[in-house]
């Protein structure tokens, strides 16, 4: 049975809808989370199954209940805050044991399940600090803390790893993860970040302009995207794009390349070429592309190569020890079973 | 100059630093601390303005002391004060913490509010005035007799006299109070309030937990300022007891109504400067105090 469900879920503002129609059923300890550009509706999305604003159409359903007219203290679920909303003239003793306030909970048990979430954060000895003495990262342990002492049905987290440093936001994305493993609630994270999405999920939810484009595991996102729009989204750099046209088996580039198509298709139709960095290699015995090396991005264990192939860049791979030199002529190819076909018009991916 | 192009950054600084802060400290010194310094000296002489200034020593104060019309006005002034800061505050937290919600008409609602502060205290004291008269000129009284109710001695009364001139001062003071609040509660981040949300805790709580005390800073500037206006009261108090000022039976006259009496009716320049001098510490005292209470633990 799904933890948590959403049908056909939509959201207007006067006279702007910003959700249109979102579906998706998450299970009991799923780690979920939501990934697009900014604008795209996933903090709304959250924000409505939080009962934080109300949701214009569609139902949302919490543990087997219809949750949209209840108040969010009625939803069985906790939220982390993008700056965290910890209180700051609190201890962070209070601030964990705010949510408790309403629980009906004796004193002692309280204080016990507070020591308790103290323990599973490992900042038992902070306890009694105020949030000013903290450093970012423990604040976000702190909010963090918040949620879990009322052990929720579901986790909503919206873009908690933001506000972070770069350094401590790869150490807290491992933290919350472990975090999961261990507690294994269900966890609804809201994000722009691709990497931090890839990273941590269960199950990914591309969104773009309200809509879902894609859910699926990173994996599955990864290799099998469903549009142009996954395609490029997911994964860094993205993916290079080339137009293309299919007719009788044969797939044929803009410069005149020609291979068997990787996809069966048939007619004579445009498609889109979508070939990853990765997956783009110099050399090969039939070489699709060629240019020349225009700019070089060293980052250690490979090099990026910006190839500028008839007028325009191409991203390639190359080797971190023994990188080619800016001004190189390249040739590149790629195995056909890497290659990504879209349509040409509406950007689907074609299998 | 070429001394001033040998200065390291940081002495360039300090030399720009002084150079702009001095104007401002010659004039504060030649206008403010030279004459209440001088203020300070006058209060142990005998000096009726025109006559030669005599030192008496400690006689000013131990007059003050002395004089029954001294500790009425002292008990008034701090009456003004006990008042006036806490009920003012009250209300314009109340307005404003209600009016922060309310959207229809936002911007009108709270012009109206600030009107009064923009208004000349004496033309609001003599409105109000008015309205205090008796029947049949007086607006509450009118009111009143209409309901078929019993007049009400205002202003002639001495016990209704003092909260009937505090009433248009906190009024007065209202609007500034309200848009300071708002602000505060603007600043506060609406997460904190999401949150909140989610925790479930009521209104209340969140009222009492999470605004008051994140709106400390407010509160702070608020109480203090406030405070060091009720304790300066005086042209409320003069301009609606112009008859006979700080009466009925001196039971409305605040500490620089007694000052102005002394000095520029009296014409006892050193009474009404050691007056001051009391006025001035009660004033360093009371907002120590408050800064020192409200402070941030």
């Amino acid at each position: 049975m799904a933890n948590l469900a959403l049908r056909n879920l939509t959201k207007t503002y006067d006279k702007t809808q910003v959700l249109h129609g979102i579906d998706l059923a998450v299970e009991d300890g799923e780690f979920v989370v939501f990934v697009g550009p900014s604008g795209c509706g996933k903090s709304t999305t959250l924000r409505l199954i939080a009962g934080l604003e109300e949701v214009s159409g569609g139902e949302i359903e919490i543990d087997g209940r219809i949750v949209n007219n209840l108040e969010p203290k009625e939803r069985n679920i906790a939220m982390v805050f993008q700056n965290y909303a910890i209180y700051p003239h609190m201890s962070v003793r209070k601030n964990i044991g705010f949510g408790l306030r309403t629980s009906g909970l004796p004193q002692a048990a309280r204080t016990k399940r507070i020591d308790e979430v103290a323990r599973i954060l490992d900042m038992t000895d902070l306890l009694d600090r105020k949030p000013n003495q903290l450093s970012g990262g423990q604040r976000q342990r702190v909010a963090i803390g918040r949620a879990m002492v009322r052990n929720p049905a579901v986790f909503l987290f919206d873009e908690p790893l933001s506000n972070l440093d770069a350094q401590l936001r790869t150490q807290m994305r491992l933290e919350i993860k472990k975090l999961h493993q261990r507690v294994g609630n269900t966890i609804v994270f809201v994000t722009h970040d691709q990497v931090e999405a890839m990273t941590m999920a269960d199950r990914i939810v591309i969104m773009k302009d309200g809509r879902i484009q894609q859910v699926g595991t990173p994996a599955q996102v990864y290799h099998k995207p469903a549009n142009t729009f996954v395609a490029q989204f997911i994964g860094a750099p993205s993916m290079n794009m080339f137009e293309a046209r299919v007719s009788a088996g044969q797939l044929t580039l803009a410069n005149g390349s020609t291979l068997a198509a990787p996809v069966p298709l048939f007619g004579d139709r445009p498609v889109i070429l979508g070939i990853r960095p990765d997956d783009l290699v110099a050399g090969g015995d039939a070489p699709l592309l060629e240019g020349r090396i225009e700019v070089l991005e060293p980052l250690g264990s490979e090099t990026l190569a910006y190839v500028g192939v008839a007028g325009r860049e191409v991203i390639a791979k190359a080797s971190g020890r023994a990188p080619p030199a800016v001004g190189d002529s390249v040739s590149l190819s790629a195995d056909p079973s890497n290659m990504h076909l879209f349509d040409a018009e509406t950007g689907e991916a074609l299998s | 100059m070429q001394l001033y192009r040998n200065l390291s950054i940081r002495q360039k600084q300090v030399v720009w630093a002084w150079g702009f802060l001095a104007v401002p400290i010659v004039f504060y010194v030649s206008i403010r601390f030279y004459p209440t310094a001088n203020a300070v000296i006058l209060s142990f002489m005998d000096w009726n303005l025109l006559g030669d200034k005599t030192w008496i020593g400690f006689e000013n104060y131990v007059k003050l002391v002395q004089d029954p019309v001294f500790w009425k006005v002292f008990g008034n002034t701090f009456l003004y004060l006990i008042i006036g800061t806490p009920l003012s505050l009250v209300v314009s937290f109340v307005i404003a913490y209600h009016l922060d919600k309310v959207r229809f008409m936002h911007g009108t609602i709270r012009a109206l509010y600030f009107l009064p502060f923009m208004t000349s205290a004496v033309a609001m004291a003599w409105v109000w005035r008015w309205f205090y008269q008796p029947v049949p000129i007086g607006l509450f009284n009118n009111f009143l007799a209409s309901l078929g109710l019993q007049q009400v001695a205002f202003l002639n009364s001495t016990t209704n006299a003092l909260p009937s001139v505090l009433a248009p001062a906190v009024w007065a003071g209202l609007g500034f109070q309200v848009i300071i609040f708002m602000a505060g509660l603007r600043a506060i981040p609406k997460t904190y309030y999401e949150a909140a949300r989610i925790d479930g805790v009521s209104t209340w709580t969140v009222l009492w937990e999470i605004t008051l005390p994140l709106l400390r800073p407010t509160i702070v500037f608020l109480v203090v300022f406030s405070s060091i206006g009720f304790l300066r009261i005086f042209d409320h108090v003069f301009n609606m007891t112009t008859n006979n000022p700080g009466g009925p039976l001196n039971s409305t006259k605040p500490l620089v109504l007694m000052i102005y009496d002394t000095a520029f009716n009296s014409f006892d320049m050193g009474y009404a400067a050691a007056q001051t001098v009391v006025l001035f510490t009660v004033l360093l005292c009371v907002s120590l105090l408050q800064l020192r209470l409200l402070r941030d633990r």
